[in-house]
Parts: structure tokens; C-alpha cells; sequence
């Protein structure tokens, strides 16, 4: 383990390129440990793919990914199988397997990962249930449950392992007030309770703002600003400025970029 | 929108065929990963147990039922055509030649590319879109050892046992027409086909050419569905690719099997 | 519970190719289990053997007793040279027997048929049989029929 104890993950210098097209460019994001940073910004500009880049599914074209003082691109693949234990991921639309059982689904990382007798892991899924509140729900299979009981299930299937990471991606998406609001607790709970660093990847302004100690605002390809959520409210750049405050024109155009009105309209006759 | 001039089709024409080259160098990594990387069969026995249930056995009826009526019709067509050549005692053989050789392998990889071969690229091209094969990555799981090798070896298991069972009902559902309906006799519907059958021309050049198209079918059904866009369009999309391509391709091999077991002239 | 009925399903699929593969061995492709290898080898020239295939079968009065497993063109005779495997329990066939092809049926295939002669000394692993008759080609027959109509005619 190397001396950045104080972040859990690091992004170095990372670029990462689509084809020909630049998504990032020389971008460098650090996650404190032990709080809850929420990366922002508006739809496209690539959360996601931070998100996947923090987890590996995704290569940089260049730069490093430092997590638990492991820079990730260099490992070998039992290495990174190792680190993933670590990982927990949940994704935006729960991703729950379809053909498993709640119990199963919750188990399934326990088992690849270790070896641990039957009685053990169904303890510990029960422990894991208990958490989101859904434990009753343990024989269900996916299709019997709604939409936000499928992210909480994928949530105790995300923290099965005891990670220190967890990576939120657009939780708060489509969710009704009470889901959003269990949701919430569960996220700023389970950070403070388990002591993890928790991730969250959203366009959500009220929710994200509310629960993160850090924010970083990305867009264009690179990060527009950074800081507690209260410093970004008071911030100078416009382009953050227009994302924080929810104005329609700004940096951010209303209208789609279109040749002159008036010989569009009087032209064509 | 600006006309296209006749560089631009030519472009468009170049583009597709590297495209088209491109799938083929991605498939060919993808089966190969699936295949042969480390890990053998993830899931173990249990995950090819399941697969092989909702590839072969659920694949059984269709499969039962026309083979059946195939060779039904193959007897009655076939005691019309001989009997203007006073052969209809031969009805038996060509029945089963035909099934043998042809209509059996053919007929059933056709059939399984549109029940089986659909279902799996809808089943992986939903999986993907939900995000459930990025899960397993996270978790540490191998998607391509996990999800798509069960799938691949039941199908390479599943269709040529499906291609023997048509063919057998198929035999025997021309017996029923031949024998008990049109009068041909008994004695010479199996007589006439054992003589003329022989196990390593006919029966295993058969069950070779099932095996080569449970190959590809399955093959491309499950590449179709790794590789489709994740939206519910790229689904159907990817279905309709499956059901397509893996036709084409078992007529067009089945020519060149024909071609190379058969054609000795 | 499910899992269960999962696997006597599979195992009932694997067992009904099983059982398709057998059929078509033994009912279709009349493939016999008895293991035919107690055969010994004879040798017969024959002018034209037309339509003749290997794998045909060898008869003797109708019942088959072989099989023919090598069809050659003798380069010195220009005649063709068929190998048959005939049974070894059929051992007293006398050196003068004639090995006919025959036609099974108007359009069927070629086969060979085995008259016996009256000899006391009996063919044995690798002996020729050298009383043969060709096969009958159409055309001959259609030649010899318009040439006995046309001296019919002409008397």
C-alpha cells in the first residue's frame, strides 16, 4: 500500500478516447476516504465512463488509476480479480440476474470470492438484507420486485463483500420521493457506518448536493470545478454556475446550433 | 439531405465490407475467449445442465412436430412422384435419404436458429442492456466464461441430437403415411431403406453437418447478442441478425458439405 | 424442486438422441451387430460391370452371403477386377461357379449373384472366380431388340 492514504482513488492525467473522439483529456479526480464525493454534470459529458474507468471495465489511453494504492491498468488479472473484492458497483438499473433469486443474487459475489461454508453465507446475506430494509423479501425473484427494491437488492448485493469502495451510479434516477429518500439514508448510512468511500455519479443536483462532503462538476471532457458543496453554490465559472442553479441558457446553449432564423423561415418559398 | 455522389456509395461499399471483416476478427476473438481462455466452463456442470434445458430440451416439441409432418409429407410427394415410375416400394429409402442427408440437418438448424438462436441473442442482448454482464465484471466474474460458453456447448450439443431425433420421427411418420395409409408394405419401406442407408455415408455425414451447423448457429446467436447496441431496438435488431445470418449461413454450408460428402462424380 | 425436473429432463433428452442414434443405426441403416469381419476374400474379372458399386451385396440363390469391398481396372486385361467378402461359413463354393451381376428390380441397383458349378475343389481365401457374366447394359439390350425386330421383319 503506498502513502496516499488519504484518497481512495486517484485519477492521474487520464485521458480516454472513443474512436477518434476525446471523451476526457488529462483529467485528475481525487476521491477522499472515508466521505462521500458526488461527481456531477450534465447528461453525456462521460460520468459513467469515470465510473467505469475507477472499476477497470474500462482502459485509459493514457494516465493512472490508483485505488487502495494499486494503480489498476498495471495489474495482472488475478491481481485485479483481488482488488475487486474491494469494489462494490451499483449501477443504474440495479442489474440484478434475472435467473437468480434475491438470496442468490445477494450470495453470488461470497461465492467466487471465497469458500465459505453455506450456513455462513446465508448468514451474512441475511446481515446484508437487513441493512436495505429488504430481508423479508429474501425468496423473491427480480421480476416480483418494484424498481427501487431492485436497487436496494443490488446494493446489499454490492456490499456482500464488506468493500471500501462503493460507486453509485445515478441512483437517484426515476426514483418516487420515498424511494429517493431511502435511498439517501442508505447511502450516507452505510458510508458512516461501514466507514467506506462512497462514489456517487449523478445529475441530480437537491440529492447529490445533499449527501456529499465533496463534489466535483465534470463536463467538456474534463473537471469544471471541485469542492464542498456549499463552494460550488458561491462558484465564479459560468458553466458551473448555470449547471448548479438549473438555468435553461447559459455556457450551455438553449438552442441547438441551426443556420439563421429569418432566411430559414422567409428562404424556402 | 445532400444527394450521395457516386464516391460517397462507393465509401459507403468500402466501409461495409471492413465492417463486415471487422465483426469476423471480433466474433472470432469472442469464441475464442469464450472457448478456450482459462476457466473452462464457468458456472460449472449446473450452468451447462440449465442450457442445455432451455437450448434442447424446450426445443423438443418443435422439432417432434415437424419432423413428424416432414416426413409425412416427404412419403406422400414421394409415393406420387414414384409411383408414375412403378417404384413405389423405393418410398421407404427416399424418405429416408432424404431426411438422412438433407431435411434433417437442414430443416433442424433452421428451426433451432429461430426458436433457440433467437432466444439466446434476445436473452444476452437483454443482459447486456441491464447492465447484468457489466455487474459481473465488477464482481470479478468473466461475462464470456460465465454466461456465453454454457450457452455455446449446449448448443453444439443440442443440435445434432435434435437433427437424430428429426430424423427418426420424421422415418417413422412416413412409415405411418407410407405403410398405413397409402399400402406400400412393410417389409419393403424397411427393407429398401436398409439396403440402400448405410450408417458412415449417410447417418454420419448427417450428424457431421449438424455439427458443423450447431457451430455457427449457435455461434452467431450468441455473438449477436454480446456485441448489439444495449437498447431495446438493438435487441430486435440483433434477433432478426441472428435469425438471418445463421440461416444463410446453413444453406450456403450446407451446399459446400453436400458438395464434399456427396459429390464424388 | 426445479432443479430436479431440470435434470431428468436433460438426461431424458440425451437418452432420446441416444435411442434416435441407435434406431438409425440398426432400423435405418440396417448396420447388423454381428461383426462381419469372419469373411474371407475372392476375386472375379468381369468385361463390363456397369452400375456395380462397392458395398453391393453378394448372393447365392437370393440369399446374401458378402459383400463387394474393392472395384479395380486390371491394367494388363483391360478388364475390371471386383474384390468380394464373402462369409466364412459359405466355404464350398466349387472353382466353377459364376458370379453374375444382376439387376435388383427394373431401376434398382447391381448386385452380384453366385451360381454354383459341380467342381470338387472349393474356392478358398483369395481364389478367382472365373466364370463371369457381365452386367446387362441398356443399351445392348435395346440394340439386340431392334436388330432381332428388323430380321424379323426382314424375313
Amino acid at each position: 500500500m503506498s502513502a496516499d492514504n488519504a484518497y481512495a482513488v486517484e485519477l492521474k492525467g487520464v485521458s480516454f478516447k472513443r474512436g477518434s473522439r476525446s471523451i476526457f483529456n488529462n483529467v485528475d479526480i481525487r476521491i477522499p476516504r472515508g466521505k462521500v464525493t458526488g461527481i456531477m454534470g450534465p447528461s453525456g459529458c462521460g460520468k459513467t465512463t469515470l465510473l467505469r474507468l475507477m472499476g477497470m471495465q474500462l482502459r485509459p489511453s493514457s494516465g493512472e488509476v490508483w485505488v487502495n494504492g494499486q494503480n489498476l491498468p498495471t495489474l495482472s488479472r488475478s491481481d485485479l480479480f483481488d482488488a475487486r473484492k474491494h469494489m462494490g458497483v451499483l449501477f443504474q438499473s440495479g442489474a440484478l440476474f434475472t435467473d437468480l433469486d434475491v438470496f442468490e443474487n445477494v450470495a453470488f459475489p461470497l461465492r467466487v470470492h471465497t469458500q465459505l461454508p453455506e450456513d455462513m453465507i446465508r448468514d451474512i446475506v441475511l446481515l446484508k438484507l437487513q441493512a436495505v430494509g429488504l430481508r423479508g423479501a429474501i425468496d423473491l425473484m427480480p421480476d416480483e420486485l418494484s424498481g427501487g427494491m431492485k436497487r436496494r437488492v443490488a446494493l446489499a448485493r454490492a456490499i456482500a463483500m464488506d468493500p471500501q469502495i462503493l460507486m453509485y451510479d445515478e441512483p437517484f434516477v426515476g426514483q418516487d420521493p420515498i424511494a429517493m429518500g431511502v435511498l439517501v439514508r442508505l447511502i450516507r448510512l452505510l458510508n458512516d457506518a461501514l466507514g467506506i468511500t462512497s462514489i456517487v455519479v449523478s445529475h441530480d443536483l437537491a440529492e447529490t448536493a445533499s449527501i456529499s462532503d465533496y463534489l466535483y462538476v465534470v463536463g467538456d471532457g474534463q473537471v469544471l470545478g471541485q469542492g464542498t458543496p456549499e463552494e460550488l453554490m458561491n462558484a465564479d465559472n459560468p458553466r458551473i454556475r448555470q449547471f448548479m442553479n438549473g438555468d435553461p441558457d447559459g455556457p450551455v446553449p438553449f438552442h441547438f446550433p441551426a443556420s439563421d432564423y429569418r432566411t430559414d423561415l422567409l428562404g424556402k418559398r | 439531405m445532400p444527394k450521395k455522389s457516386m464516391i460517397d456509395r462507393i465509401g459507403l461499399f468500402g466501409r461495409a465490407g471492413i465492417d463486415m471483416v471487422s465483426v469476423l476478427g471480433r466474433s472470432t476473438i469472442f469464441l475464442f475467449h469464450a472457448l478456450l481462455g482459462r476457466g473452462g466452463i464457468g458456472g460449472g456442470f449446473g450452468l451447462l445442465l440449465k442450457q442445455l434445458h432451455s437450448v434442447g430440451v424446450m426445443s423438443l416439441v418443435i422439432i417432434v412436430v415437424s419432423g413428424i409432418f416432414i416426413g409425412m409429407v416427404l412419403a406422400l410427394q414421394g409415393f406420387s412422384i414414384l409411383s408414375s415410375y412403378g417404384s413405389e416400394q423405393a418410398v421407404g429409402q427416399m424418405v429416408a435419404l432424404t431426411l438422412l442427408r438433407e431435411l434433417g440437418p437442414v430443416v433442424t438448424a433452421l428451426l433451432f436458429a429461430g426458436r433457440a438462436g433467437s432466444a439466446l441473442t434476445a436473452e444476452i442482448g437483454n443482459m447486456k442492456s441491464t447492465e447484468q454482464l457489466s455487474s459481473l465484471e465488477m464482481i470479478g466474474v468473466d461475462p464470456l466464461k460465465y454466461i456465453i460458453a454454457p450457452r455455446l456447448w449446449a448448443g453444439f450439443i443440442s443440435l445434432p441430437v435434435l437433427a437424430m431425433i428429426f430424423s427418426v420421427v420424421g422415418i417413422w411418420g412416413g412409415s405411418w403415411v407410407a405403410v398405413d395409409w397409402l399400402g406400400v408394405y412393410d417389409g419393403s419401406y424397411w427393407a429398401n431403406m436398409q439396403n440402400s442407408v448405410t450408417f458412415s455415408g449417410d447417418v454420419i455425414n448427417g450428424i457431421i453437418k449438424s455439427i458443423v451447423f450447431a457451430f455457427v448457429v449457435t455461434w452467431i446467436a450468441v455473438f449477436q447478442g454480446y456485441d448489439c447496441e444495449p437498447t431495446s431496438e438493438g435487441i430486435s435488431r440483433a434477433t432478426t441478425k441472428t435469425v438471418v445470418y445463421a440461416s444463410l449461413a446453413v444453406l450456403g454450408l450446407d451446399f459446400i458439405l453436400t458438395a464434399l460428402m456427396f459429390g464424388d462424380f | 424442486m426445479q432443479n430436479r425436473t431440470m435434470e431428468i429432463g436433460v438426461g431424458l433428452f440425451l437418452l432420446a438422441g441416444i435411442l434416435a442414434l441407435l434406431l438409425l443405426a440398426l432400423r435405418v441403416s440396417g448396420l447388423s451387430p454381428t461383426a462381419s469381419t469372419d469373411t474371407y476374400k475372392l476375386y472375379a474379372y468381369f468385361d463390363n460391370i456397369a452400375g456395380l458399386t462397392v458395398r453391393a451385396k453378394v448372393t447365392m440363390a437370393g440369399v446374401t452371403i458378402g459383400k463387394v469391398t474393392a472395384i479395380d481396372l486390371d491394367r494388363d486385361n483391360f478388364t475390371a477386377r471386383v474384390t468380394l467378402q464373402v462369409e466364412k461359413d459359405v466355404n464350398n463354393l466349387p472353382t466353377d461357379s459364376t458370379a453374375s451381376i444382376l439387376t435388383a428390380g427394373l431401376l434398382g441397383e447391381k448386385y452380384i449373384g453366385i451360381s454354383v458349378g459341380g467342381d470338387d475343389v472349393v474356392l478358398k481365401d483369395g481364389g478367382t472366380i472365373h466364370d463371369t457374366q457381365s452386367s446387362l447394359v441398356l443399351e445392348d439390350l435395346i440394340g439386340k431388340f431392334l436388330m432381332n425386330t428388323v430380321s424379323k421383319e426382314a424375313k
